[in-house]
């Protein structure tokens, strides 16, 4: 019954990430929210690593790869919001068709 | 953690509240300094969570990398840029707002109800019978990296090759 709770806070992180991932305005807290959705994930995969798998970890090693994942991603993504608002002086996300030339 | 009853509930209840509140304030502060903050104290509730899961190494792990280094990034970042939307503050409730936040309640509450409804204890019944005890000679971090070392060598070195690009790119792309 206990490990049910943390399934329900993840699955309300997931939520709450996607939510704010769809209507946020600026660019960083949209990346902002995709590390909340990542994490919400992370959470799942160690709970039923916990409970099920004590013998190979297989959950716990996904999350660390999971993990890594989401640093590169954020690095990256961090470093092409730095350079649009370099030409645009804004962060706004309608107006981040730098790329598209 | 093998805790004893009470202590893991408030515990699990205390660092749910901090996990909610702080996943609220991520989405509706309008101060991104703020909102950073707040996305900040969401990894160390997860960080917390992950050591009464017995996941001692993805605790220390998140701990270094989301808080020490993925969120300075991310403050880093907000600082940088100097907030032009919370000057000309038009913060009205859209209707794309209402039709996300009606659909993301939906998501919400089919997730709930699909993990209240699944049986978990007959699953639990059948892979509990296969745990031999002795198992706990080896700690959960000597485990990992075991596996990591062995079953899982090639993931873990295209991680690194992955986590090189990224870097080579970064800086690419922030330059000049």
């Amino acid at each position: 019954m206990m490990f049910e709770h943390v399934l329900f806070l993840s699955a309300y992180l997931f939520s709450i990430g996607i939510y704010g991932l769809i209507t946020s305005r600026s660019m960083v807290r949209a990346l902002m929210c995709l590390e909340l959705i990542l994490n919400s994930v992370n959470i799942n995969l160690v709970t039923f690593s916990d409970l099920f798998d004590n013998r190979q970890l297989k959950g716990d090693i996904f999350s660390i790869f999971v993990i890594a994942i989401a640093a590169a991603e954020a690095a990256i993504g961090l470093a092409i919001v730095s350079s649009i608002y370099r030409n645009r002086k804004s962060t706004r996300i309608n107006q981040s068709n730098l790329l598209n030339k | 953690m093998d805790l004893t009853g009470p202590i893991h509930d408030i515990l699990v209840v205390f660092l749910g509240s901090a996990l909610i509140l702080g996943s609220l304030g991520v989405v509706l502060f309008t101060n991104p300094i703020y909102s950073a903050f707040s996305l900040g104290l969401v990894l160390v509730c997860i960080s917390l969570f992950y050591i009464l899961l017995n996941s001692y190494f993805v605790a220390a792990a998140q701990l270094l990398i989301y808080v020490g280094a993925i969120n300075v990034l991310i403050i880093f970042a907000v600082m940088f840029m100097k907030g032009s939307e919370y000057s000309n503050d038009f913060y009205l409730w859209t209707v794309g707002d209402g039709v996300t936040s009606l659909v993301c309640t939906s998501i919400l509450f089919l997730l709930i109800t699909t993990i209240s409804d699944t049986s978990w204890y007959g699953i639990i019944w059948t892979t509990k019978s296969n745990h031999i005890i002795e198992q706990d000679l080896i700690s959960n971090v000597q485990q990992i990296g075991i596996h990591l070392s062995t079953d899982f060598f090639l993931p873990f070195e295209l991680i690194s090759i992955i986590l090189l690009v990224a870097l080579i790119g970064a800086i690419t792309m922030a330059r000049q």
